[in-house]
């Protein structure tokens, strides 16, 4: 007992309290998609979406406009053996450092699906985290929410091995999102036999454009397209896993100078969006040309610079090869292939490749392609413009699914 | 020719005559390192390197000095390697290595020598090194300090630690030192913070110290001494200094009323291009030698900014012959103040330093942050 007083001494609770991690082990579980986690849910998002000034907020307003009921009823209706599952006890998810939302989103399935949530958020302050937290705490506070109270803690604390092992040892789901090398670090913890574990770990992911179908449209719709990749690029500082690192042009039988063209209109557009939009830190300047001269130093495969200014690096390689994602850096560093046809995008879609972000390409062709060809990479195909986009399916995961367990009834008569 | 720059004394050259003198010489790196080291090659042709378009110094391509960190740099055969400099900026990064051969060794060595007299003369002065041996000797943490002092110790003779492993006073080896060259001309260096914290504190408020050892007691009253012909050579930086609201000026005043302290030498150095310091002047301006120049550089674009302007520091350096480091680009920000035209008489420009860029705090899930996320 003593340790546990010890251990729960270092905790830090932003949501909930001592009370519920020490009893967490008895607390019942809930079905998945349970009346309290539902209206807790919606009425989050109204009370996310009633904060003055939350537009200038945009991750907390999408995150908002997720979980409104509506789209929770969707997924509901998504999620199989809806009748039969229930959580799975409690779940310990361990945030990400740098998306300040993430911890919110984790949340969202793990109450969901019916589970005791512990998350544990990064040290680091964001004013996102902070506006979450009061909104929830706020609700927690009305009658109606009594019961959902004993459900959720949001914590944080300082280095500690003891606190990570102790919530370790406790849960019956854990959840890592971050990096190889947190999840390396927290693997060093055991979980108890019967619980799982869910990691999100590094990603890549990738653009691919139709140079053909791009050339063809107006050039209104031309540079539309750049724009919505500066949403999936910029606005994270190309830093989400979900946020294109290479831009891929499927050729076909266009001419070298229409590729041109495309390059010209595609880049152009978003350079200007770059230059008026992204507040670019002076270090990052340095980080772009460091990531570019120790590629350039290291690869013995030619490869060439192309920038205007700093905002934007875009260096062409000229052999397909996955090795280019090891260099890594954010706020505008692209790399730029051409193939003449979509299959030569095989060697990209190594095991960390999670999006491909797609124009003028059919969806299922990239799925088909990944079947077929039996690669371990490509968890999600969107269109560009949506790789940021908040969804109930992550890394290959349907999470509320994976995040309960569904008890089977063999009924003879079926 | 590295020759063409010993005629000269190290600040006599304007800009003009010292960049075309310059320019050739770094010209001449850039081929000698395209055809020596293949990794510079690469960067070069990455970069569509056109010598013929280089005019003046600034068109040198230029790289971030944390390439050394990453990757080993050496336009020489391994054999040759006279000795390995490390450095690593701050604790728990990776260390930057410098492969120098016996040429480029005894090229830093020189030099240095050349642009210090110029300071404080010709001859080889006593040194009080503020800080222990400890940070010298040992190998393992080899740190931007060590490098500093080691980098020094070519200058001076006589060389003393005033510190004890444990960064305390080391009273009877400072009392010894202080009384063999008391009203004479020696050095006393060490980092700004370590001189304030480990030297200035020990003496504040009396200006005395005791201690006892051997049943010995020394007691060093610093009034005891006249160190007004001293130099007080100082680098690392003012920030851990401006943190606890000490400026640059109040250090001085307080090293002046305490120890009567006469002359003041801060500077800026770098692993990557030892042997080129730049040094302060009587008038508090760091200066560019012949041997060196600074640009400084706009962080949207790299384009050029004008005196007055910060923005990222790059410098040159003609010294570096056994690796590519002729041309890097720093993490530093900075001004040049003017040009050729200090009161000091000293020609070429001078510089601000005015600290360390932040780094970015970014968004994402990405792994480089893991080490900043305790656990």
């Amino acid at each position: 007992m003593s340790e546990q007083n010890e251990v729960l001494a270092k905790i830090k609770f932003l949501v909930g309290d001592r009370g519920i991690i020490a009893e967490c082990g008895r607390i019942p579980v809930l079905p998945a998609f349970s009346v309290e986690a539902v209206a807790f849910l919606s009425d989050l998002s109204r009370e996310l979406l009633s904060i003055k000034g939350i537009r200038s907020h945009r991750d907390v307003l999408s995150y908002a406009y997720w979980i409104r009921k509506a789209s929770i009823e969707r997924e509901r209706q998504k999620t199989t053996d809806i009748d039969t599952r229930v959580g799975r006890g409690v779940a310990f998810h361990i945030a990400p450092s740098n998306v300040p939302v993430n911890f919110a989103v984790s949340m969202t399935s793990s109450l969901l699906a019916g589970n005791i949530t512990v998350i544990r958020v990064s040290n680091k302050e964001f004013e996102e985290v902070d506006i979450i937290c009061n909104a929830i705490n706020k609700l927690l506070e009305k009658p109606e929410h009594e019961v959902i109270k004993k459900y959720i803690c949001i914590i944080r604390y300082d280095h500690s091995d003891q606190v990570t092992e102790y919530l370790s040892s406790v849960c019956d789901l854990r959840i890592i999102w971050g990096g190889d090398a947190t999840i390396k670090e927290i693997r060093r913890f055991p979980i108890p036999s019967r619980a799982v574990e869910m990691c999100f770990a590094d990603r890549y992911s990738m653009a691919v454009i139709d140079a053909k179908k791009y050339l063809r449209k107006s050039k209104e719709i031309a540079e539309e397209t750049a724009r919505k990749f500066y949403t999936d690029t910029y606005y994270s500082d190309q830093n989400a896993c979900s946020s294109p690192r290479i831009l891929i042009w499927v050729t076909g039988d266009i001419a070298a100078e229409d590729l041109d063209v495309c390059r010209e209109t595609f880049w152009g557009a978003l350079q200007k969006e770059a230059d008026e939009r992204y507040d670019m830190k002076p270090v990052q300047a340095i980080d772009k040309l460091s990531n570019f001269t120790e590629l350039a130093m290291k690869s013995d495969k030619p490869v060439t610079i192309n920038k205007r200014n700093n905002k934007l690096f875009v260096i062409d390689i000229n052999e397909a090869d996955s090795d280019i994602f090891n260099y890594k850096t954010g706020g505008g560093f692209f790399f730029q292939y051409a193939v003449k046809n979509l299959d030569e995008i095989i060697p990209f879609l190594e095991k960390q490749c999670q999006t491909v972000a797609v124009f003028g390409i059919e969806k299922s062709e990239v799925v088909g392609l990944v079947r077929q060809s039996g690669v371990r990479g490509v968890d999600r195909v969107v269109d560009i413009g949506d790789t940021m986009g908040l969804e109930f399916v992550w890394d290959g995961y349907r999470m509320v699914e994976n995040m309960s367990r569904v008890i089977y009834v063999y009924d003879k008569s079926k | 020719m590295i020759e063409n720059f010993y005629e000269h004394e190290p600040y006599d050259m304007d800009m003009a005559s010292k960049d075309k003198l310059i320019t050739e010489e770094l010209l001449e790196l850039t081929r000698f390192h395209r055809e020596h080291c293949t990794e510079y090659r690469r960067f070069l042709d990455a970069s569509g390197f056109d010598e013929n378009k280089v005019e003046t110094a600034s068109d040198i391509p230029f790289f971030p000095v944390r390439l050394f960190k990453n990757i080993d740099l050496l336009s020489i055969p391994r054999e040759n390697v006279f000795k390995t400099m490390t450095s690593s900026g701050t604790t728990g990064q990776r260390v930057s290595k410098i492969f120098v051969d016996r040429e480029t060794a005894m090229i830093q060595q020189k030099v240095m020598l050349r642009i210090l007299s110029d300071h404080w003369g010709k001859k080889r002065l006593p040194m009080l090194v503020i800080d222990s041996a400890e940070t010298v000797r040992n190998r393992q943490m080899f740190t931007a300090r060590g490098a500093a002092i080691m980098g020094l110790q070519i200058a001076a003779r006589d060389i003393v630690y005033a510190l004890n492993e444990d960064m305390t006073l080391n009273v009877r080896a400072v009392n010894d030192f202080l009384q063999k060259y008391s009203g004479r001309r020696f050095i006393m260096f060490g980092f700004t913070f370590i001189v304030w914290q480990h030297f200035y504190k020990a003496f504040e408020p009396a200006g005395t110290i005791k201690c006892t050892s051997d049943n010995e007691e020394t007691v060093l009253n610093i009034k005891d001494y006249d160190l007004s012909d001293a130099f007080l050579m100082t680098g690392g930086g003012w920030k851990r200094l401006v943190s606890e609201s000490i400026s640059q000026d109040d250090f001085k005043t307080r090293m002046r009323d305490v120890f009567g302290i006469g002359h003041f030498i801060d500077h800026y150095a770098m692993v990557e291009q030892t042997g080129c310091i730049y040094a302060e002047c009587e008038y508090g301006h760091l200066h560019a030698s012949n041997y060196s120049d600074v640009f400084i550089r706009d962080p949207l674009d790299f384009s050029l900014k004008a005196p007055g302007e910060k923005g990222i520091i790059q410098t040159v350096s003609v010294l570096p012959h056994s690796y590519p480091g002729h041309s890097l680009l720093t993490e530093d920000e900075g001004m040049i103040l003017g040009a050729d035209d200090c009161p000091c008489g000293r020609k070429g420009k001078y510089i601000r330093i005015i600290g360390r860029l932040k780094s970015a705090e970014l968004r994402g899930c990405s792994d480089t942050y893991a080490d900043k996320m305790k656990l």
